[in-house]
C-alpha cells in the first residue's frame, strides 16, 4: 500500500487573476512549474515519505495469524473476564466430546464446529463478557437477561444443548435476584421446564428411559414454578399470567408422563397421573385443555373397567366440546361413551350415541369418522341380528370408503357387507338346502348363476338389499327374541358361510 | 573467617593450575562461564576449565557439583573403534548422555529460579543451552526452554536487555516452527509477560499472559495448577493497574484450584498410596509457596476481609508444608486457617483443617506444640 509516486498535483496553467488578494510581484508565481513546487513544499510535510510502509499493529497481526477461537479467548482474558473465558472454553470442549462420543456417521459429525462459526463466537464473547461485568458489579438481573438472550439466540436444533446450558445458568443467576420476589426465578423455571419437554420430544421413541428422566426433571421444574406462582398475579408480556402457564405446563407434563404407564399397562398409576393432569387443567381455566384432560381420564377408566366414572368424565368432555363447538371432540366423546355403554351391555343406548356420532361427523364432513361410525353401527346391528340395518350401514360405510379411496378401509367394508348379506340370507338358504324340493333347487341354482337374491318371492333388483332383508327378517324368528340364538348361529356358521357360499 | 579458609582449601583441592602456553598447538582452553583463556582446571573431571577461582566457585555451586562426572565421557576425545557398529553405538551413547545432561541442568536451573536464586541459576542454564546447541543445532526449537530459563534469570537479576535478547531469540525460533508444542508456547508467553511486567508495559504483559493461559488450558486443561500460575501472574498485573475486583476474582480462582489439588494429594497420601517425598516436585512446591503467601498477604491487607478466602488459602499452605515435609509450618498455617474458618458461616472447611492439624501434630518433631 505504499504510494508508488506522489499523487498528481493539480495546478492551474495560468496564474489566477480573479483572486482579489493583493500580492507583491515577488510572491507571484508565474510559471506552473514554480507553482507546483510551492504546492509540493506545502503538502510535503503532510504526505508520507515514499518509502514508508503503513505499520500494522501487533493486534492486527495476531488477528490474522491466530485462529478465531484463540483471538476471542485472548480478548476476553485481556479484559480480565476469566470466567467468560473458562465458560467458552469448556463449551467448545464439550462440543468436541459430544461429537466424539456420537462417532462418525451420526448427525452431529457433519455439523460445523462452533469455533468455526465466527458470528456465534463473537455473539457469545460479547454477551458473556457483558454478563461477567454485570456479575462483578452485582447486578444479577442484567446477568439473567443476557443469559436468556443467549439461550434464545441458539434456536437451531443442533444448538439445543447450548440453549439448555444457558437456561440452566440463567436459572442460577435468577435465584440470586432477590428484589422482585422470585419472579425472574419463576420465569427461568418455566423456561427450564419448556426445555426439558422439548428435549424429551426430540429423543427417539425407543429410548423411553431417557425420556422419562427428562420428563421427571421437567415435572420438578414445573412444580417449583407452580409453587412460586401460586397466589401471585405476575404476568408475562402478552398478558398471559404465569400461574396459568404453570398449570398448563404441569398438565402437559403429567399427560406425557402418563404415557409410559399406559404402555406398560399399569393403569392405576396412569389414572393417578391423569387425574392430577385434569386438576391442573381445571385450575388453568382453559376449557379446551380441561376437556382434553377429561377425555384422557375417561379413556383410562375405560381400560380399567370402571365405566361409571369413565362415563362421568366423558360426559364432561362432551359438554365442554358442545360449548366450544368442537365437533371433532364431540365425535370422539360420543364414540367413547358408546364404547363404555357397549361394555356395560346397554346396546340401545350405544346405538343412540353412535347415531349421534354419525350425525356429527356427517355435518362436519369428517368422513373417516363417519365411516367408522357406520361400521360400528353395522357391527352392533349384526350382533343383534338386525341384518337389514347392519347391511345398510355397512353399505353406507363402503360407499364412503370408496369416496375416500382408502383401500384397506374399502376392503374391510367389503368384507363386512358381504358377511352381513350372508348372515341375512343364510337362514333361508340352509332351509332350502335341507328341504331340497324342486322349487328350492331351482331357486338355488338361479341364485348361483346370477347371485341375485332369489330367496324372496318377488325378484327384487340386484342392489336392493332392503326388500331382501325384510323378507328374511319376517321369515326368520323375531329379532329381539332370537338374539341369543342368532348370535350362536352367526358365530357358528359365519366362517363356514362366508367361505363356502360367497 | 575459618569458613572462608575452609572453603578456599576445599576449593583449591578441586583445582589445579594450568598454563595456557603449555596447551597443545591450536587447543584453546576457555573458561566455562566467560570464555576467557583458562588458568584453572577442575581436578575431579579434568575436562572443565576456569579463568579464576570466582568463576570456579560459581560454577561449582551452580551446576558442576552435580554433573562433574557426567561431563567426562562427553568432553574427552572419542576412542578409535574399528567396527562401524561400535562407532554408531558410541555415538548413540554420547547422544544419550548429552540429553541426560540437558535434562539435569534444566531441572537444576528451574529449581533455583523458583527459589529465587537467579545468579546461581545462570551456570546451569548456560550449560543446558550449550548442550542443546551441540545436540540439536543452533536454531532448533529444543533450545527454546533453555533460552526461556536464561531470560527468566536475567529478568530476576534485572538485566532486562539481556533477557529481551534471549526472549526475542526464543520468539523467533517458535515463530519459525509452526508445529511447536503448546507447552513451549505457553512458557514463552509467560516469560514474555514477566519481562513486560518488569518493564512496566502492562498492556503488553496482559496480552502475553492471556496467550499463556490460553495455551496452558489447551495443553493441561482449565483446572490445572499450571494454568492457574498464569492467572496469578495476570492478577499481579491487574493489581498494578489498580483493578482490584478483577484481581480478587482471579485470586479466588487460583486459590480454589490449588486447594482442590492439594486436598487430592493429601487424600492419596493418607490412604497410603504415596510417600511424602514423591508427592511434590520441589520446584512446584517453591512456586506454590510463593504464590499462596503473596495471595494471603494481599488478602489480609485488603480492606474487606473475606474470611472464607483466607481460610482457604491458609489451609492450602498448611497442606503444602505438610506434604513438603515440615509439619511445624503446617501447624502454624493450620491454626490460622482454623481461626478464619470459624468466622465463616459455612463450616465445611473446619473439619478437614482439624484433621490436618492432628496429622501434623502426630508427625511433628515437637509433640508439645500440638494444638
Amino acid at each position: 500500500m505504499s504510494a508508488a509516486f506522489p499523487p498528481r498535483q493539480k495546478v492551474t496553467f495560468l496564474p489566477d487573476i480573479n483572486k482579489l488578494e493583493k500580492r507583491s510581484p515577488a510572491q507571484e508565481l508565474t510559471s506552473p512549474w514554480s507553482r507546483m513546487q510551492k504546492r509540493g513544499k506545502e503538502t510535503e510535510p503532510t504526505q508520507p515519505a515514499r518509502s514508508q510502509t503503513p505499520t500494522v499493529s501487533k493486534d492486527e497481526i495476531a488477528l490474522f495469524r491466530n485462529s478465531v477461537r484463540q483471538n476471542a479467548c485472548v480478548e476476553m482474558l485481556r479484559g480480565g473476564f476469566h470466567r467468560s473465558f473458562s465458560e467458552l472454553f469448556s463449551l467448545l470442549q464439550r462440543w468436541k466430546e459430544i461429537r466424539l462420543a456420537a462417532g462418525p456417521g451420526s448427525a452431529i459429525w457433519q455439523h460445523k464446529s462452533l469455533e468455526e462459526q465466527t458470528a456465534k463466537l463473537h455473539t457469545l464473547q460479547h454477551y458473556l463478557t457483558g454478563a461477567e461485568a454485570a456479575l462483578r458489579a452485582g447486578e444479577w438481573s442484567t446477568v439473567y437477561d443476557k443469559r436468556v438472550f443467549l439461550a434464545q439466540y441458539f434456536r437451531e436444533p443442533e444448538d439445543s444443548w447450548l440453549s439448555c446450558h444457558f437456561y440452566q445458568t440463567s436459572l442460577t443467576s435468577a435465584r440470586r435476584v432477590k428484589i422482585d420476589g422470585g419472579r425472574k426465578e419463576a420465569e427461568a423455571l418455566a423456561n427450564m421446564g419448556q426445555v426439558y419437554m422439548e428435549q424429551g420430544n426430540y429423543r427417539l421413541m425407543g429410548q423411553v428411559h431417557m425420556e422419562q428422566g427428562q420428563l421427571d426433571s421437567a415435572r420438578e421444574q414445573y412444580e417449583r414454578f407452580y409453587q412460586l406462582t401460586a397466589g401471585r398475579a405476575w404476568s408475562r408480556e402478552g398478558g398471559r399470567s404465569l400461574h396459568r402457564q404453570a398449570c398448563e405446563g404441569l398438565w402437559r407434563v403429567y399427560t406425557q408422563l402418563a404415557d409410559t404407564p399406559l404402555q406398560a399397562k399399569d393403569y392405576k398409576a396412569a389414572i393417578h397421573t391423569l387425574s392430577k393432569a385434569f386438576q391442573m387443567a381445571k385450575e388453568a381455566g382453559d376449557h379446551r385443555i380441561e376437556g382434553q384432560a377429561a377425555y384422557r381420564v375417561g379413556l383410562a377408566y375405560q381400560f380399567v373397567g370402571d365405566q361409571v366414572t369413565a362415563k362421568r368424565f366423558l360426559n364432561m368432555y362432551m359438554e365442554i366440546s358442545t360449548a366450544l363447538g368442537d365437533a371433532g371432540g364431540l365425535g370422539k366423546a360420543y364414540k367413547a361413551i358408546a364404547k363404555s355403554l357397549e361394555s356395560e351391555g346397554k346396546l340401545s343406548e350405544t346405538v343412540q350415541y353412535l347415531e349421534k356420532f354419525a350425525e356429527v361427523s356427517q355435518s362436519n364432513n369428517q368422513y373417516l369418522n363417519l365411516e367408522e361410525a357406520c361400521m360400528y353401527l353395522g357391527v352392533i346391528f349384526n350382533s343383534r341380528g338386525q341384518y337389514k340395518k347392519g347391511c345398510t350401514y355397512f353399505e353406507r360405510g363402503y360407499e364412503i370408503a370408496c369416496d375416500l379411496g382408502d383401500v384397506p378401509l374399502l376392503q374391510r367394508a367389503q368384507v363386512f357387507v358381504g358377511s352381513a348379506r350372508a348372515h341375512s340370507m343364510i337362514r333361508n338358504y340352509s332351509r332350502y338346502v335341507e328341504t331340497a324340493s324342486h322349487g328350492d333347487l331351482l331357486h338355488l341354482t338361479g341364485w348361483k348363476e346370477s347371485r341375485e337374491d332369489v330367496f324372496t318371492d318377488a325378484t327384487a333388483p340386484a342392489g336392493a338389499g332392503e326388500s331382501r332383508e325384510d323378507v328374511f327378517t319376517d321369515a326368520t324368528a323375531p329379532a329381539g327374541a332370537g338374539e341369543s340364538r342368532e348370535d350362536v348361529f352367526t358365530d357358528a356358521t359365519a366362517p363356514a358361510g362366508a367361505e363356502g357360499k360367497i | 573467617m575459618s569458613s572462608i579458609t575452609k572453603s578456599k582449601s576445599h576449593v583449591s583441592s578441586l583445582m589445579s593450575a594450568i598454563n595456557p602456553l603449555a596447551n597443545p598447538r591450536g587447543a584453546k582452553k576457555q573458561c566455562e562461564l566467560c570464555q576467557n583463556p583458562a588458568y584453572l582446571q577442575c581436578s575431579k573431571c579434568r575436562v572443565t576449565f576456569y579463568c579464576d577461582t570466582e568463576h570456579q566457585q560459581a560454577d561449582w555451586v551452580g551446576i558442576h557439583e552435580k554433573v562433574c562426572q557426567l561431563l567426562i565421557p562427553i568432553r574427552t576425545a572419542t576412542l578409535f573403534h574399528s567396527l562401524q557398529a561400535d562407532r554408531d553405538h558410541h555415538c548413540a551413547q554420547i547422544l544419550h548422555r548429552q540429553e541426560e545432561l540437558i535434562e539435569i541442568s534444566r531441572a537444576v536451573a528451574q529449581k533455583k529460579l523458583f527459589e529465587g536464586k537467579y545468579q546461581e541459576s545462570l551456570p546451569a542454564a548456560q550449560l543446558s543451552l550449550r548442550c542443546a546447541m551441540d545436540v540439536y543445532g543452533s536454531s532448533a526449537v529444543q533450545l527454546v526452554p533453555a533460552y526461556l530459563l536464561l531470560a527468566e534469570a536475567n529478568v530476576g537479576l534485572g538485566s532486562l536487555a539481556q533477557a529481551e535478547e534471549y526472549l526475542s531469540q526464543a520468539e523467533w525460533t517458535v515463530m519459525k516452527t509452526p508445529e511447536c508444542s503448546q507447552t513451549v508456547r505457553h512458557q514463552l508467553h509467560r516469560n514474555l509477560g514477566r519481562l513486560y511486567t518488569a518493564t512496566e508495559n502492562l498492556e503488553g504483559a496482559l496480552l502475553h499472559f492471556a496467550n499463556d493461559v490460553y495455551y496452558a488450558s489447551e495443553e493441561y486443561g482449565l483446572d490445572n495448577i499450571v494454568t492457574c500460575g498464569g492467572y496469578f501472574l495476570m492478577a499481579n498485573v491487574f493489581i498494578k493497574q489498580e483493578k482490584m475486583d478483577i484481581a480478587s476474582s482471579l485470586y479466588t480462582e487460583v486459590a480454589s484450584t490449588w486447594h482442590s489439588h492439594l486436598t487430592k494429594l493429601l487424600e492419596t497420601h493418607t490412604q497410603g498410596s504415596m510417600t511424602l517425598e514423591h508427592s511434590f516436585d520441589e520446584a512446584q512446591q517453591a512456586e506454590a509457596d510463593q504464590m499462596l503467601r503473596a495471595m494471603l498477604k494481599v488478602q489480609e491487607s485488603s480492606p474487606k476481609q473475606a474470611a472464607a478466602q483466607n481460610a482457604l488459602v491458609a489451609h492450602s499452605l498448611a497442606m503444602l508444608w505438610f506434604l513438603g515435609g515440615s509439619p511445624d509450618k503446617a501447624l502454624e498455617f493450620g491454626r490460622k486457617a482454623l481461626q478464619s474458618s470459624q468466622l465463616v458461616s459455612d463450616h465445611s472447611l473446619t473439619e478437614p483443617i482439624q484433621s490436618l492439624l492432628q496429622l501434623a501434630a502426630e508427625k511433628g518433631p515437637h509433640p508439645t506444640n500440638a494444638s
